[in-house]
């Protein structure tokens, strides 16, 4: 399986690459580095956690919108959020900041990959969050805070796309690895 | 001529040479009889660390030991910096052929005897009492401009945190060689050195290595956290409020990532670990809050691939590491020179040891530079930070009086 890991210069990347280089074949590319090629040969595209919006990466956004229906596709953060964004949804800014903190979210119903109302303990990093009420067929908000209640997971029913708000490659989330292993063996 | 003899002549001539702190045996180093000595710049940084990879110490004291200034390393990872007018080296390493160990019997490990006392000279100490006036730059206006806008980069998530550097200056010599001796009375750290030229000189009392590499093994020990030992009597007491501290202890979290992240670029998948998480160090005025990670470097790793990971160091700057550069470089307009760059010694590919250069005094054509920085803080004000930055910066104006 070929992984391409889509780097938007952040200094969480790395961390990331090393959950997912069990998986297969990892290639990781700036974000304005990214070849077509590279895109095309690949079955899973992650895009990388970040600073700024969605909307200041515009080559990841038409990788999204170009690939979304033909492969695998993981969001952390940063990438959760250009998911959303490519999904109609918008970014704002929240009242309270969540930089290096360590809290629990909830999985709800919706959850294609992961149990219903399971607890975790998951470390995050963002200033920005996906503003509700976020309309979508077939995008779910399928994990939340249990704090501030806002998104922290994103599945598509209709693709293999699932995206997460908070870090699986931080120390702060205990078994990290198995959010990743759950999301790329899962299968349409 | 007894070893402390020579010691002293040493010292009080006016010879190139580098003091630095063992922490391993707890002791003093001094390097000189220097054989070499390469000025960097971004035109030979690539040569000159082909040439560090082809070489191998088999002498106690042959080693290359010197700095990366933070305006190379910062072009070294692709990114635009201030121009610097003078002519100071954008970094400088030394080939010794002597090193002189301070330990309760003062040895010296040296190519020739003869060699290390040819043609001194006395060094000329100037016995200037005016006091020269210090002058900080940025100034509070501008400080507090630059701090609201990180505020804002902040809340928009262009950076999750960010440390403005301040520059304190006068003009004054000094006996820079003294100087080092009398801070370390007062603030022995492990991480402190001295050098001494005819070009300028440097004094450093850092705490903090950025890496250590022995064989395969890569450890880099960041610090986040820092209080005063006036407000706290004991290292349990320390440990405590760092726990209980909510801003201190996210920003210890943001730099462990990141330096776990820095490691993972050049180690073997799944073997970087925190060895120990938050461990408090205790110094002459403070109590620092410090984390040990370290991971297994590839197979063939390049040196140049190791310096670019690393530096300039994450915990010094801000988080995620490149944005929050550019937007430093942009807003600051005084080169940092030394400041957050790294100072330390490479023997072979197996053994090598760099720090973070801060808490520092920079000596340059008679002119005096000693940087502070502290992090932009949403719920904190200008004048909190400026000031903060200037309690950091004390102990060593001190000296410039």
């Amino acid at each position: 399986m070929n992984l391409l890991l889509i780097d938007h210069e952040d200094s969480f990347t790395y961390n990331l690459a090393h959950l997912l280089s069990g998986f297969g074949n990892l290639e990781v590319k700036n974000f304005y580095d990214v070849k077509e090629n590279s895109v095309k040969k690949s079955d899973v595209i992650i895009f990388s956690p970040g600073p700024g919006k969605p909307l200041d990466y515009p080559i990841s956004l038409d990788i999204y919108n170009n690939y979304k229906s033909k492969k695998k596709i993981i969001g952390i953060c940063l990438g959760f959020q250009l998911i959303a964004n490519g999904e109609g949804g918008t970014i704002s800014k929240q009242e309270k900041i969540f930089h290096g903190y360590q809290t629990y979210i909830r999985t709800n119903s919706q959850s294609l990959r992961f149990p219903n109302n399971a607890l975790y303990q998951v470390g995050r990093y963002h200033s920005l969050k996906l503003k509700e009420p976020f309309n979508s067929s077939s995008m779910h908000i399928t994990m939340r805070c249990e704090e501030t209640n806002v998104a922290m997971c994103l599945e598509s029913h209709k693709y293999d796309i699932c995206g997460l708000q908070f870090h699986p490659d931080s120390f702060l989330t205990p078994n990290g690895k198995q959010f990743i292993r759950k999301i790329i063996q899962f299968k349409k | 001529m007894d070893n402390s003899e020579i010691l002293n002549i040493l010292l009080n001539s006016d010879k190139d040479l580098v003091i630095y702190r063992n922490s391993d045996n707890n002791n003093f180093e001094i390097f000189t009889d220097f054989v070499e000595k390469v000025d960097l710049n971004l035109g030979n940084l690539q040569k000159f660390l082909n040439k560090l990879e082809r070489f191998k110490s088999n002498k106690p004291y042959d080693c290359y030991i010197g700095f990366f200034g933070y305006e190379l390393l910062c072009k070294n990872i692709n990114l635009k910096v201030n121009k610097d007018s003078s002519s100071f080296p954008e970094g400088v390493f030394f080939r010794p052929q002597t090193k002189i160990i301070l330990d309760k019997k003062i040895k010296i490990l040296t190519k020739s005897k003869t060699e290390l006392l040819k043609d001194l000279k006395v060094l000329k100490k100037n016995n200037n009492l005016n006091h020269y006036k210090v002058t900080v730059s940025p100034n509070v206006q501008v400080y507090e401009k630059i701090f609201n806008k990180f505020k804002k980069n902040i809340r928009a998530g262009e950076t999750y945190q960010i440390k403005i550097a301040q520059k304190y200056s006068n003009k004054k010599d000094l006996d820079i060689v003294n100087l080092f001796f009398d801070l370390m009375k007062k603030n022995l750290s492990p991480e402190s050195f001295c050098v001494r030229t005819k070009d300028f000189n440097i004094i450093s009392c850092s705490p903090e290595n950025l890496f250590k590499v022995r064989g395969k093994k890569i450890v880099t020990s960041p610090i986040a956290g820092t209080v005063s030992r006036d407000k706290i009597k004991s290292t349990k007491e320390a440990r405590r409020f760092f726990e209980n501290n909510q801003k201190e202890d996210k920003e210890h979290n943001m730099i462990v990532d990141l330096e776990r992240n820095d490691l993972s670029r050049i180690t073997k998948p799944n073997s970087v670990k925190i060895q120990n998480l938050k461990f408090v160090q205790k110094y002459q005025y403070i109590y620092h809050n410090v984390s040990e990670i370290s991971g297994t470097l590839l197979d063939n790793v390049r040196l140049s691939a190791i310096i670019k990971a690393m530096m300039p160091g994450g915990s010094v700057i801000g988080c995620p590491k490149i944005n929050t550069l550019k937007l430093l470089n942009k807003e600051e307009k005084e080169p940092r020179r030394i400041y957050t760059g790294s100072f330390g010694y490479f023997r072979s590919k197996q053994d090598m040891s760099f720090n973070i250069i801060i808490r520092s005094i920079l000596n340059f054509k008679k002119n005096n530079e000693v940087f502070a920085a502290s992090g932009v803080i949403l719920d904190s004000t200008a004048k909190n930070e400026y000031h903060e930055n200037y309690l950091k910066a004390k102990s060593l104006l001190d000296l410039l009086k």
